[in-house]
């Protein structure tokens, strides 16, 4: 007996149209009926793109090496939201505020990697990845999403964006990941016509997208044609969800909107456990007061928020968020009041099952790289931390080897 | 990439075999397919007529025309960027310019020149986003026109002074004492050499050199020798008081140049799956740098050469969104030209949505890296949006409910409502679209009646070079299906090609 992760796979890969016709209504149910589990783990992952100023996101406030590095950026202690007696937030976080006061925010600080790269592209493949040496063309969360059993039916991975797949998510279960631009409907268009013309059309598009190819796997048109498969099922899949009469409600496209349809999609009982957003416009080189302030203010809130509406659902236990960029920035600010690319940066980890608290020592400023932070802990520890503990899959099989947990990111027992 | 077994892998290529011009043979003739191949990379696919032309003119004739131009294509282009100058100061969100460019794409009579401009857009990858003015935008367009076929070393020396990209980099913050390494670092990494062949001491010391360099106020080029650091850098192993223009004159001394930029241009042109060894791009590489970077001269040995006729080129790239649209508008739409007595304008408007739902907002791309491409273009979201304006263009649909850029009456139709009902729809039958609109007006130009001919000629214009063969059958089927006559045929007929436009063939270009 194949296990449905097979099943799936081998569905997906498309070797004939009457499975597939008599796969998407099960698929249609199996969505649904996840809510039944209700008990599965969810990780939501957040991209924050261009290289998020870590220094003055977690800011070690009481450092006099910090407001000489950052003469007109740096906050005050009077700004920040004060963690401890070292270190507080940039005054933007206050919509993180109250989930750090309820023990729900864990601040890990110093995370990086060996040699880190300053270029954007090849930093943001490295955390994508996981994978510094830069062999491996898939995504931790994709393959991840291969190590462990879920109810997703055909949607390992939801991605909520208007850009391409991100690198993390490569490689995912059974179709891939499943990308939804949230400003257009998730609708197969057919015009006017009766029914039957449409339903004669959908069977023939989908014929075509599952006719043999002789060519083998790798081969452009067996990719683009397992795309467009998946593409066709799942339109079905989320039909209900998305579009139907009962849909989860959507009004925009910011990062607040598209969290909210995640919270929407989790209270329905969709089965999917990884989803993934990004937000732009980190790459602070010049006058980084204000974007960043603005940036960092979405986002808290927007976070906020998501938990509310997850707590308000019953949900919210089972959802852990996790942040991250590519890189920190330079220690010290240039001349234009902006940040230039740097190394070592923190993150957050969000949610009710975190045990809140700052995680790691803030690098020392007195002991630089090159002008940037040094890292001390791998951010792959982090990432198997998640994948063991939290998403429960093998993360050395994810990973390619074992990283240490951080023990202060799993589960309250 | 797997081959089938009797194609040489590129390691057993012989490079300077590969690059010789194609000559065809009784047995590998010039045909629809290969014409099509080279339209579809040197412009952007080509119209039914443009197949017709280019199998009497052969390879060389049909290059010759790509790479020079229509007679008009000057003037034509001189007028268009006239008219756009006046678009882009009205403009005040893009949309101006995106139509623009569009509309130049399809009309300037000179397709290849505006294929490199989007090349070269996507390789300066520069966005509105930042930038916040659309005619700067569309002045930095003009200039990588311009610039498209010339030779590189201008071209990388006029978009470093470019107020756009000034902008977007971050020039005006690079100062004398206070470097912003914005910019020398895309220099290296994304314009001309490649991770790897530079340090991070080169990335600081070239900042240094550029300091001073600024847009002003008109939007041209300003140098400020008291912002510009005078002292002596030591840049990529040469030491000097080197200024910005020195710094481009070095990068382009490094052996790393040609090789990065060819790479690139084969991945456009030729193969975007395979990584070539470097053996096989050393001719070519050898040749751009002895031509002082010739582009032209690089594009035409490339787009001439046996390998660009073989199995290694053919089908080896996938559709970029604009490429996908513009494609699918020029063989719908039949000869689309003004000239045509049916002629109907295009709605742009429709066309850019189209394409920023698909992932290529033209003039903002996602970063200075440029559009990633590739398999990336398609998730299930941008193939979704493919398929929907195929359906919208076959069926004459498209734009009907944009407003401004109606080409169908929609009497008696509301699309808004049909947007907000559940799928499927149940409505009365679409419209007849205009016959400039109209695929199925084939069933009368070729005098069509029987679904296996029908098929076949669909085939034959819309992926030549065949498709796998159940694809063929099934189509077949469908069109023949309660055997349709008259309007009910000709509807039959859209619906095919809607089909025909999603499969895996016509996405690759």
């Amino acid at each position: 007996m194949w296990n449905r992760r097979q099943f799936l796979t081998r569905t997906l890969k498309g070797a004939s149209l009457v499975a597939l016709n008599a796969i998407v209504p099960q698929f249609v149910s199996r969505t649904a009926q996840a809510a039944a589990a209700d008990k599965d783990t969810i990780l939501v992952v957040l991209e924050m793109a261009g290289g998020n100023d870590g220094l003055n996101t977690v800011v070690p406030y009481a450092d006099d090496l910090y407001h000489k590095a950052r003469p007109t950026l740096r906050q005050v202690e009077k700004r920040v939201i004060r963690l401890d007696d070292h270190v507080g937030l940039h005054p933007g976080l206050r919509g993180l505020q109250s989930m750090w006061d309820q023990g729900q925010l864990a601040v890990v600080q110093g995370v990086g990697y060996p040699n880190p790269q300053r270029s954007h592209f090849e930093s943001m493949d490295i955390w994508q990845s996981a994978d510094p040496r830069r062999t491996l063309k898939t995504g931790w969360l994709g393959r991840a999403t291969t190590e462990f059993d879920h109810n997703s039916g055909g949607v390992p991975i939801l991605h909520l964006g208007t850009a391409s797949l991100p690198l993390a998510l490569a490689g995912a279960a059974g179709g891939g990941a499943v990308t939804v631009n949230q400003a257009n409907p998730f609708r197969l268009e057919l015009g006017g016509g009766k029914v039957e013309q449409h339903k004669a059309r959908r069977e023939l598009l989908e014929a075509l997208a599952t006719a043999p190819s002789e060519a083998s796997e790798g081969d452009l048109v067996s990719f683009v044609q397992r795309r467009q498969l998946q593409t066709l099922t799942a339109v079905e899949q989320l039909r209900e969800l998305l579009d139907g009469p009962n849909a989860v409600p959507r009004q925009g496209s910011g990062l607040s909107q598209r969290l909210q349809l995640i919270a929407g999609l989790i209270a329905k009982g969709f089965g999917t456990r990884i989803f993934y957003v990004s937000l732009g416009g980190f790459d602070t080189h010049a006058a980084q007061g204000p974007a960043h302030e603005t940036l960092l203010d979405d986002l808290s809130n927007a976070v906020g928020a998501f938990f509310r509406t997850l707590k308000a659902n019953g949900h919210d236990h089972r959802v852990r968020l996790l942040t991250f960029s590519e890189f920190g920035r330079r220690v010290k600010e240039n001349d234009s009041r902006g940040t230039d690319h740097g190394a070592g940066s923190c993150l957050f980890v969000a949610g009710p099952s975190v045990k809140g608290g700052v995680v790691g020592k803030h690098p020392s400023l007195a002991d630089l790289d090159e002008g940037d932070l040094k890292f001390h802990t791998d951010f792959r520890s982090v990432y198997a931390t998640l994948l063991d503990d939290w998403l429960g899959c093998d993360s050395k099989a994810v990973l390619g080897a074992t990283w240490n947990p951080l023990k202060e990111l799993e589960r309250r027992s | 990439m797997t081959m089938p077994l009797s194609i040489p892998t590129l390691d057993q290529l012989d490079p300077s075999e590969a690059w010789a011009p194609w000559q065809p043979t009784a047995g590998a003739p010039w045909n629809r397919k290969w014409a099509a191949h080279l339209y579809r990379r040197a412009a952007f696919g080509p119209s039914r007529a443009d197949l017709i032309e280019a199998e009497r003119l052969g390879p060389q004739g049909t290059l010759d025309l790509l790479l020079g131009g229509r007679p008009n294509a000057e003037d034509m282009t001189a007028t268009l960027v006239d008219v756009g100058d006046v678009a882009a100061a009205a403009d005040d969100n893009g949309e101006q310019i995106r139509g623009w460019w569009l509309y130049a794409m399809l009309h300037s009579g000179h397709p290849l020149r505006e294929k490199l401009t989007l090349f070269w857009h996507d390789h300066f990858a520069t966005s509105l986003d930042k930038v916040q003015s659309p005619p700067l935008m569309f002045r930095q367009n003009s200039l990588l026109r311009s610039h498209a076929l010339g030779r590189f070393e201008p071209l990388l020396q006029a978009i470093s002074r470019d107020a756009a990209m000034m902008i977007w980099l971050d020039a005006s913050r690079n100062l004398k004492g206070k470097p912003n390494e914005n910019y020398a670092r895309e220099l290296m990494e994304l314009f001309s050499l490649g991770v790897g062949h530079y340090n991070e001491q080169d990335v600081r010391e070239a900042a240094r050199a550029f300091t001073g360099w600024r847009p002003d106020e008109a939007g041209g080029f300003a140098f400020d020798p008291r912002l510009h650091d005078e002292g002596t850098k030591s840049i990529l192993g040469q030491t000097g008081r080197w200024d910005g223009g020195d710094v481009i004159r070095i990068v382009l001394e490094q052996p790393a140049a040609a090789r990065f930029l060819v790479r690139k241009l084969y991945r456009f042109l030729v193969n975007e799956q395979a990584v070539p060894p470097d053996a096989l791009l050393e001719p070519l590489c050898a040749s751009f740098r002895t031509t002082s970077y010739d582009i032209a001269a690089l594009v035409r040995t490339i787009l001439a050469s046996r390998h660009f006729y073989s199995a290694h080129a053919f089908r080896q790239r996938i559709k970029g969104p604009v490429e996908y649209v513009l494609g699918a508008v020029r063989l719908v739409y039949g000869s689309y030209g003004e000239e045509e007595a049916d002629y109907r304008p295009l709605p742009q408007r429709a066309l850019v949505a189209r394409l920023n739902a698909m992932g290529q907002c033209l003039f903002a791309p996602p970063n200075v890296k440029g559009w990633p491409g590739g398999p990336s273009w398609l998730n299930t979201s941008t193939m979704l949006e493919r398929s929907n304006f195929a359906g919208a263009l076959a069926m004459g649909l498209l734009g009907a409910d944009s407003p401004g850029g109606s080409n169908v009456a929609p009497e008696g139709r509301d699309r808004s409502d049909l947007r907000q009902s559940g799928f499927p729809v149940d409505t009365s039958e679409d419209p007849v679209p205009p016959l400039a609109f109209d695929p199925a007006r084939l069933l009368e130009d070729e005098g069509l009646s029987r679904p296996e001919e029908i098929v076949s000629t669909l085939l034959d214009l819309y992926v030549p070079g065949g498709v796998r063969p159940a694809l063929q059958a099934r189509l077949t089927a469908f069109v023949a299906d309660g055997a349709p006559t008259g309007q009910a045929l000709s509807r039959r007929v859209r619906e095919a090609v809607h089909a025909i436009l999603t499969t895996a063939e016509y996405q690759l270009a």
